[in-house]
Formats: C-alpha cells, sequence, structure tokens
C-alpha cells in the first residue's frame, strides 16, 4: 500500500460520508414524510 | 411523540365543522417510484393538506386538503417547486374526457420520447462506426465524438441532467440521479482525456474515451423508457376501450323530427331514437319499441338481453336486433359508462399494500448505489495498483466498473413491479364484468377463506317466481281460470307475491278481468270480487278468517313448503279453488359457482332473514351446508364479525343496496348486479353480472395477480442484488468477468421491460 492508495481510500470514505449525510442527515431537518395510515 | 400529537390535534379539529376538498392534479415528468415519493412529501408537507396520494401510472396527485388554509393554485406551485410539471385540472369534465385527455397527452409524450431514443440510437451507431472510418490515430476523431455526445446529451438526455440536479437540491435521489452521474463522469473523463491528453500520458495512461459509452447508455436508457412507456399504455388498453365506447352523436326525437345531435348535448328526460346495430347513446327506460341488447362490453354477460318498454339500458351498450324509443335518464358523469370508467381510474391508481416494500426499498437505494459505486472505485483502484498496474491503468479500470455500478441499479423494474400488475388486472377483470375497486381490494380477495352469501338475488333471482299451480279436488274452476281470477284481483297490489302472479299470468298469456271491488289485507293476502266470483287470496290465517277448509290441499302445501316455497291459497266463492306455490327461483349458475368456490377450500355460508325451513331448502338445492337463517340486516353484522373473530377472512356477497352495513363490515364487500351496484359505497368490488361464477373470477384473478406482483418483486430484487456486484467486479477475480458501462445500461432496460411484459401476461390469464 503506498500513499497513493490512502489518499484515494481516504477520499473514498469521505465521498460516501458526504453522500450518505446529504441524502439521509441533512434531509432530516425538513419535516418528516407524513405516513398515510 | 409528533405524530401522535398530530393525530389530536386533527381529532380536534375534526369535531368543529372543518371543510375538506379533494382534488386530482396531473402530475408530468415522474418517471419511477422515487420520484412518486419526492411529489408526494413535498405535498404532504403542505399547511392544510390532510392526505396526499401520487400515483406514478396514472401520472396525477390525489389531495385531500382544508381550503382554509391551501388552494389548488398553491398545490400546484409545491408539486412544480420539485422540478415535476403540474396543472389544474379541468373544471367539470367528464371522467371520459378527462380519460381522452390523459391519452392525448400520453401519446404525444410518447412520440417525443420516441423521437429522442430514435436520434439517440443513430447517434450511437455513428459513435461506434466514427472509428473505423477515421484513420485511427485522426485528431478529427476525438472532436467529433465530443461533438455528437454533447449535443446528445443537450437534446435526447437533457431531462436525466435536469431531473437529477432537482432532485439533488431536494436532498434525494432517483433513477435519473443514476444515470445522469454515469454519464456525467463518462462525459467529463472523456472531456479531460480530449483537452489534455498530456496530463494522462504523462502518467502512463492511454487517454481513453468513453463518448461513445456516453451515447449508447443514453440510447439504450431510452429505448427502454420508450418499451416501458408503450407497455404502460397497452395496461391500461381496458380503460380506454371502456371510453371509446361512448358514441360521439344520438338520435334525439324533438316533437316528429328527429335529429342527430351530438352525445355531450344529450340532457336527461329527452326522447331517443336507437336503430338495430347502433350503440346506445346514454342511460335510460325504453318508452316504445323492444329489439335484444348487447351487454357484453360492460358486464361481460355474452348474450343479448331482451328489452322492452320499462326496461333500464345502459349507455355503450350494442343495440341488436329492434329499433326502440327510449327516455335518457342519467349522462355526462352521472352515466353508468362514465361511472364505471371514474370507479376503475380510481382503483387504478389506488396503491397495493404489497407496494410499500418497493417504496422503502428504493427510497434509500440510490445513495446506497452511490456509496457502493465510490466504493467500488476505490476498491479496484487499490488492487490493481498492488498488483503492479500503474496509476494509470487502475483509475480507468476502477473509473468504467464505478460507471457500471450506477447504470446497471436503476430501481425503475421495483417502481413498475406492483403498479402495472394492478393494472392490467383492474382491466382484465372490467372486461369479464369485475369491477375491483383498487390495489388492496385486489390483494385482499385473494387471501378470503370464507365466502357469506346473501341468499335473495345473490344466490337466488331476487325476484319469486310461481312454480306450482294446483287446482283443489273438485274445485269449479281449471288452473287457467284460477291464475286470471288471481292474477286480475292482485294486479292492483305492490306485494312482491303478487307480481309474481301477476307476471305468471300475463307470461301464458291470461286476459284480466274486471275487478267490481278488492282489498288489501297485510299480512294476509287480497280478497275481492272478480266479474262474478268472490275471491280471497292468501296465506292459511286468510283461510280461517274466511271459514275455508284447506285439508284437502294441507298434504301438497306442506310438501311444497318443505321445500322451500311459499303457499298462496284461492278461495272462489266461499270454497277452496287451489294453491299457488311461489319461490325465488336459485339461479342457474349458483350451484356450480358455489361448488367450486368449495372445491377451491373455502368456508360457504349461507346469511337469509327467511325462516329456517325455507332457508335450509334453498340451502339444499344450492350445496350449501352452513346456514345462518332468521338474521336482519344488522344481524348479518354481528354474523361477519363472529366469522371474523373467529380467524376468518370474509367476503361478503350481497346486492349492494340492502346488504350495505354487512359489507362493509366483511373484508371484501362485493356487490353483484350491475349498475345500480356501482354506486354502492361499501362495496370493494361489484360484479356487473348477477352471477355468482364471477365471484370464482374475482378470487382466482386476485391469486394470480398477486402471484404476478410477488413474481415482479423477486425478479426485480435479484436482478439488482446480482447485477451489482457483477458490475462492481465480483465475478472478476474467478472469472475475469467485468460488466461495461453499454451492457449495464442494456441489461437496466431489459430489466423494467420484462417485468412489465410478466404484468401483461395478465390480460390472458384464464380465469375459469
Amino acid at each position: 500500500m503506498t500513499a497513493l492508495d490512502w489518499i484515494v481510500i481516504a477520499a473514498a470514505v469521505a465521498a460516501i460520508g458526504i453522500v450518505n449525510w446529504y441524502f439521509f442527515i441533512a434531509s432530516r431537518g425538513k419535516p418528516p414524510m407524513r405516513h398515510e395510515h | 411523540m409528533d405524530a401522535h400529537d398530530g393525530h389530536e390535534a386533527r381529532e380536534a379539529s375534526a369535531q368543529a365543522p372543518v371543510r375538506r376538498e379533494s382534488i386530482r392534479i396531473p402530475v408530468t415528468g415522474m418517471t419511477c417510484a422515487a420520484c412518486q415519493a419526492r411529489v408526494q412529501s413535498a405535498l404532504a408537507r403542505q399547511p392544510g393538506v390532510d392526505d396526499a396520494s401520487v400515483n406514478l401510472m396514472m401520472e396525477n396527485a390525489a389531495i385531500t386538503f382544508d381550503p382554509a388554509l391551501t388552494s389548488p393554485e398553491q398545490l400546484v406551485s409545491a408539486v412544480r417547486a420539485t422540478g415535476y410539471g403540474a396543472e389544474l385540472p379541468a373544471p367539470e369534465r367528464s371522467p371520459l374526457a378527462e380519460q381522452e385527455a390523459l391519452d392525448r397527452s400520453q401519446r404525444d409524450e410518447l412520440r417525443a420520447m420516441t423521437q429522442r431514443a430514435v436520434v439517440s440510437v443513430v447517434a450511437g451507431a455513428v459513435a461506434m462506426l466514427l472509428p473505423m472510418i477515421l484513420p485511427m490515430q485522426s485528431r478529427l476523431l476525438p472532436p467529433a465524438l465530443l461533438a455528437l455526445s454533447a449535443a446528445i446529451i443537450l437534446f435526447a438526455g437533457r431531462h436525466f441532467y435536469v431531473h437529477a440536479w432537482q432532485a439533488l437540491r431536494h436532498h434525494s435521489a432517483d433513477m435519473d440521479t443514476l444515470i445522469a452521474a454515469g454519464t456525467g463522469a463518462a462525459f467529463i473523463y472523456s472531456l479531460m482525456a480530449t483537452f489534455a491528453p498530456g496530463f494522462f500520458l504523462a502518467h502512463g495512461v492511454a487517454p481513453n474515451l468513453y463518448y461513445e459509452a456516453v451515447i449508447v447508455i443514453i440510447a439504450l436508457v431510452l429505448t427502454g423508457n420508450v418499451f416501458e412507456a408503450r407497455a404502460k399504455r397497452s395496461t391500461s388498453s381496458a380503460l380506454r376501450a371502456l371510453v371509446e365506447l361512448q358514441p360521439a352523436t344520438a338520435r334525439v326525437v324533438r316533437g316528429d323530427a328527429v335529429t342527430e345531435v351530438p352525445v355531450t348535448s344529450v340532457v336527461a328526460g329527452d326522447v331517443l331514437l336507437v336503430r338495430p346495430g347502433e350503440r346506445i347513446p346514454v342511460d335510460g327506460e325504453v318508452i316504445s319499441g323492444s329489439s335484444a341488447v348487447d351487454e357484453s362490453m360492460l358486464t361481460g354477460e355474452s348474450l343479448p338481453v331482451e328489452k322492452s318498454t320499462g326496461a333500464r339500458v345502459i349507455g355503450a351498450t350494442v343495440n341488436r336486433t329492434g329499433a326502440f324509443h327510449y327516455r335518457a335518464t342519467t349522462v355526462g358523469a352521472d352515466s353508468t359508462l362514465a361511472r364505471i370508467v371514474r370507479l376503475m381510474r380510481d382503483a387504478q391508481s389506488s396503491r397495493a399494500p404489497v407496494q410499500a416494500l418497493a417504496d422503502r426499498v428504493s427510497s434509500i437505494f440510490v445513495p446506497v448505489v452511490i456509496s457502493l459505486s465510490i466504493a467500488t472505485f476505490a476498491i479496484w483502484f487499490v488492487a490493481l495498483h498492488a498488483s503492479g498496474a500503474i496509476p494509470g491503468t487502475a483509475t480507468v479500470r476502477a473509473f468504467a466498473a464505478a460507471v457500471a455500478v450506477l447504470i446497471i441499479a436503476c430501481p425503475c423494474a421495483m417502481g413498475l413491479a406492483v403498479p402495472t400488475a394492478v393494472m392490467v388486472a383492474t382491466g382484465r377483470g372490467a372486461e369479464s364484468g369485475i369491477l375491483i375497486k383498487g390495489g388492496e381490494a385486489l390483494q385482499r380477495i385473494g387471501d378470503v377463506t370464507t365466502v357469506v352469501l346473501d341468499k335473495t338475488g345473490t344466490i337466488t333471482e331476487g325476484a319469486p317466481a310461481v312454480t306450482d299451480v294446483i287446482v283443489a279436488p273438485g274445485a269449479e274452476h281449471d288452473a287457467n281460470t284460477l291464475l286470471a281470477l288471481a292474477a286480475s284481483l292482485e294486479s292492483q297490489s305492490a306485494h312482491p307475491l303478487a307480481d309474481a302472479i301477476v307476471r305468471y299470468a300475463d307470461g301464458r298469456g291470461l286476459a284480466r278481468q274486471s275487478i267490481q271491488s278488492n282489498e288489501y289485507i297485510v299480512g294476509r293476502g287480497a280478497t275481492g270480487v272478480v266479474g262474478e266470483v268472490a275471491l280471497a287470496i292468501g296465506n292459511a290465517a286468510l283461510m280461517s278468517d274466511w271459514a275455508v277448509s284447506t285439508a284437502a290441499l294441507d298434504d301438497r302445501a306442506r310438501a311444497l313448503a318443505g321445500d322451500g316455497k311459499t303457499i298462496v291459497f284461492v278461495a272462489a266463492n266461499g270454497a277452496l279453488a287451489g294453491l299457488l306455490a311461489v319461490a325465488d327461483p336459485i339461479r342457474a349458475t349458483s350451484r356450480a359457482a358455489i361448488d367450486r368456490l368449495e372445491a377451491m377450500g373455502l368456508a360457504v355460508v349461507m346469511l337469509t332473514g327467511d325462516d329456517e325451513r325455507t332457508a335450509s331448502a334453498i340451502a339444499r338445492a344450492a350445496g350449501i351446508e352452513r346456514v345462518v337463517a332468521g338474521v336482519l340486516p344488522d344481524g348479518k353484522v354481528a354474523e361477519i364479525a363472529r366469522l371474523q373473530r373467529g380467524g376468518a377472512v370474509v367476503a361478503m356477497v350481497g346486492d349492494g343496496v340492502n346488504d350495505a352495513p354487512a359489507l362493509a363490515q366483511a373484508d371484501i364487500g362485493i356487490a353483484m348486479g350491475g349498475g345500480a351496484a356501482i354506486a354502492a359505497e361499501a362495496a370493494d368490488v361489484v360484479l356487473m353480472r348477477s352471477d355468482l361464477g364471477t365471484v370464482v373470477q374475482a378470487i382466482l384473478l386476485s391469486r394470480r395477480t398477486m402471484r404476478t406482483m410477488r413474481q415482479n418483486l423477486f425478479w426485480a430484487f435479484i436482478y439488482n442484488v446480482i447485477g451489482i456486484p457483477v458490475a462492481a467486479g465480483a465475478l472478476y477475480p474467478a472469472f475475469g468477468l467485468l460488466l461495461s458501462p453499454v451492457l449495464a445500461s442494456a441489461a437496466m432496460a431489459f430489466s423494467s421491460v420484462s417485468v412489465v411484459t410478466n404484468s401483461l401476461r395478465l390480460r390472458r390469464a384464464s380465469l375459469s
């Protein structure tokens, strides 16, 4: 494993983190979806 | 906690007189379950919205709202803010006109979509041939491909990027996000390779171009969309066929003249003329003439029905043999055809409970796929690098795998799995005269364990008929005279038994005689003088009032009563003249249908208000073992509730008018008996034909449909479960197998088409 590998892995982990934060956590600031029942 | 508070608030406000309005807003541009979820949650967040249900297939949103807090205009702009098209529904349009407008817009959309698909397929072919035509290292090749792919992105694929961007701004993602991310990444990578090849070469990488992949992916996705849209159109073909039944013009009789006018200008009360071979324009009642009418398109009944004066005719059915005049009764939005179309539209846009699973999965699906795609890139890069590949090669191959993951993981097959099956099945049902009010009802019928049948009008014809005429030994009148006398007296009575006697006498062509005097005694019968004869017609109590001995016929009477028949004695001039037996005959189709239900493993129970003896006679003849007799309407509800407590899933079959509470109590309420039954609010299923065989068909249809839905969901899930790892390169270490982005997009298109095709098989499902 070279430094380049670690940079790619770190970047990927960060990107995955951002994606999940954006879609799952940041979207929670809005009122939750109403349930139909 | 929030939900709890909200619930209380709603209950509190429900006590104040709060107005509620419902509206159905057409929504355009939705392509998958995630789009639908987005529009739905945007609407649900609006103040004053009680309930919002968005339907992807019908492209509309059904909203219940408080007009004090919001307005249709605000709701439309709320939908537009999410990036989809919406408009106010045209006011006062009949369901027929609405359906036609929807058809037209779907047809236009399909045409535009086909155009874009064809152009991009041609461009894809050109892009693949170009490198063969131009010299290998031509400096013209990269700019030519760049121009071509940019043109395709802008012309054919623009909506993918627009939708993806709009979704992104709302923290959500759908299949367009995946396609936009996949092709966008490939395009930007190629762009860099075109303008800065030196940068790539400096790192020992060939500046590979993915332009043709971008074009081919867009072309394949669009082609898949076109097939999908065409299949979606054919799933609603049953509905379209119904709308097309409505004739354009009607012949109205005004004074002596007959004028042909557009059917929309016919009003209730108009007298219309229908000739043989024509379609009956609107609902009405025959006032003169007679004919046989083919009602198969609405009821599924194959034999023409005889119509004469007084008979009701239904708009859109075909007049076969004779010409007749009739008076229009219901027109426009209230007509039988319009009600059927509306009922079917609502049913098709409703959602089956099994859909919830698909929705939940697709809302978390896209972010997960994007994460997987990034992980794929990182893992491939590190693995290739570690195994000695130069960073450049590693980047290119890791990149291709990551793009393939994005492309293959489209959740659209999942979004289509349930709604297409609901649409095809409701259409298939309507063709057989079975109207199912929604996906939930469709799903539940198949789970039924007990079928409760009302007796009158369900197992039996519902109208009593004379079955036996017996002349007393030594009586002065023969059977025909006896009947003629009885019919003459009873012709003034509204009692159902009287009606049966009159119809029977009329059927035999017996002339009525003049009535000198008459009296009708509730619970007894009728007395009077007909011609020269003093008559008493009624039950044994009436005979004993009149001191007429029934001894001569008592044995026969008892035997007939044992068969469930009602006995009407006739006394003439103080002596017993004979008796008439009246019974509500069992429908010809009932016995076979009940046997079939039992063969399917269902418990069949008969409920009736009749006394035990009559009830068990009918039950014996119909082949039913479990009978509950002597129950009043609320007794029926209690009986069904009792069965339900015992764990049974109960379907109640009744006429929809008298049985409304029982239909509502049952898990599935089935109203039988055509036009009037459509209005039955309590019913989940309406049978246009008075034939218990259609109950069997409804259950079979539901079972088939559920099987199709499960197959669809299974294949859609499995496809992703297998497709994503393969695209990520899971098979590479063992088999050296990698999916190119182009192949991934073909597989994705194939999965949607296969799900829709599987649903379409329901159209040809045999229900016998």
